[in-house]
């Protein structure tokens, strides 16, 4: 498996992929915040998609490739943490990570996602916090900074 | 502690299949986990290597791989299957759809699951594999109970397989909200309307009101061959009640369930027959189905 480009080598098939990426290479952004698939604070791309990690076994993605929040930073997705701290779309902070992904595996597909469209893609995300409203605007913000698409820096 | 195994070739599987739960999705299979059911070897079918194509079309037929994830399903057939399409991009979430596959809702077999219903009224049919080999079961037929199915010790459904609808066809599930929400209630229907408006090849299934997905016979028979005028539409309606057996749990009373889906029936003859369309009605701006 690889995750965040780097090759890792978990012993226990059965652990779960969050237990794996918190634990054991202490990437703590995937958080657990329910463990049932439900909020989404868990979201990691696994071969380019969201999925909930709290729901994956780490032998069911031997051959793939994980990205985490963390392992987004480098690749051209600065303008989502930019357009998420420029809308107050974080507050607490705890969802953050999941948004971000999951936002970051819709951007990989939809280049000017509307409102419908982002609404739906982050549907399985949960935040108490923001109302979703920032949240919905910064993506969209971002999807017009994405590098390589229309009016981009 | 669970044993983890994989199957990476259909051969693999058959050998394997008899000795542990299968494991495809996992969307539901590790919450029962989590939530105390106990399962002491999983072998994981999510990367098999030769199974069958994910869709397949052939002479106004689809065939899907059991292993198909929901979000192949979608994006595959919208077009073609506008029913099943509406009840999977209604299902869960974005992240439950890559992971979650159609074999998995069947073999599941919760009373809710929400592909069932558009399944059923299209007539599905699954194929089954397993030691003693292959055979095919009407895909209504595969549940027999929640979390109860048709499948023998070591047999796994390979492929559904429909018919392309010759008309229309949607669905509708009401749900505590517009994601992740487990069905209340749900209908499915497939007919085609005549030049003069009148239905035929009625069916409808209903989803979250028995212990399995209900092909409403009676309320089909009130409608084949007729208008959806407003009293053919009432007996159709009140057809229903004998036909489903819904229960009180933590999402709804029966008695909600029993008007939701008398509502959902009336609604989609209404708004979604030619004869009684009303654009611009307070009821179709609620829509939020296919």
């Amino acid at each position: 498996m690889k995750v965040n480009g780097n090759l890792v080598h978990p012993v226990d098939q059965a652990q779960r992929l969050l237990t794996f990426l918190r634990d054991d290479l202490a990437l703590t952004g995937a958080k657990e915040g329910c463990g049932m698939g439900e909020c989404g604070a868990c979201t990691v791309l696994v071969d380019g998609r969201a999925v909930c990690s709290c729901l994956i076994l780490v032998g069911q993605v031997d051959r793939a490739d994980v990205v985490t929040a963390e392992g987004l930073s480098g690749s051209g997705y600065a303008a989502l943490q930019e357009a998420f701290a420029a809308n107050h779309a974080s507050q607490c902070g705890y969802c953050t990570p999941g948004m971000v992904v999951s936002a970051a595996g819709l951007l990989h597909r939809v280049a000017d996602p509307d409102d419908e469209a982002v609404r739906e893609a982050l549907a399985g995300n949960l935040c108490r916090c923001t109302g979703y409203a920032s949240i919905v605007k910064a993506v969209q913000e971002a999807a017009r900074r994405v590098p390589g698409r229309e009016g981009a820096s | 502690m669970t044993e983890f195994l994989t199957a990476r070739t259909c051969s693999e599987l058959r050998e394997l299949a008899p000795t542990g739960q299968l494991l495809a999705g996992g969307t539901d299979l590790l919450v029962q986990m989590r939530s105390g059911r106990v399962v002491r070897r999983l072998i994981d079918i999510s990367n098999l290597q030769d199974g069958p194509p994910a869709v397949e079309r052939e002479d106004g037929r689809v065939r899907i791989s059991a292993l198909a994830s929901l979000t192949t399903v979608v994006h595959e057939l919208a077009g073609a299957l506008p029913g099943l399409a509406a009840s999977v991009r209604l299902f869960g979430s974005e992240q439950i759809r890559n992971r979650a596959t159609i074999g998995g809702n069947l073999a599941n077999a919760s009373p809710a699951a929400d592909t069932l219903p558009p399944l059923a009224a299209a007539g599905a049919m699954a194929t089954l594999n397993g030691s003693a080999g292959t055979r095919v079961l009407p895909v209504a037929d595969l549940a027999l109970g929640p979390g109860r199915t048709a499948l023998r010790t070591g047999e796994w459904i390979e492929t559904i397989d429909l018919p392309l609808p010759a008309g229309d066809e949607g669905f509708r599930k009401l749900g505590g909200r517009q994601a992740m929400a487990i069905s209340v209630a749900s209908l499915a229907w497939r007919w085609r309307c005549d030049d003069d408006g009148r239905l035929h090849d009625v069916a409808l299934a209903l989803g979250a009101v028995a212990p399995r997905v209900i092909r409403a016979t009676d309320a089909e028979a009130e409608l084949e061959g007729r208008l959806p005028v407003a009293d053919v539409v009432d007996r159709a309606v009140g057809a229903l009640g004998s036909q489903i057996s819904p229960i009180d749990d933590v999402r709804a009373s029966a008695w909600y369930r029993r008007a939701v889906a008398g509502a959902l029936l009336r609604e989609a003859l209404v708004i979604r027959t030619p004869q009684r369309r009303s654009p611009g009605s307070a009821v179709e701006a609620t829509w939020t189905s296919a």
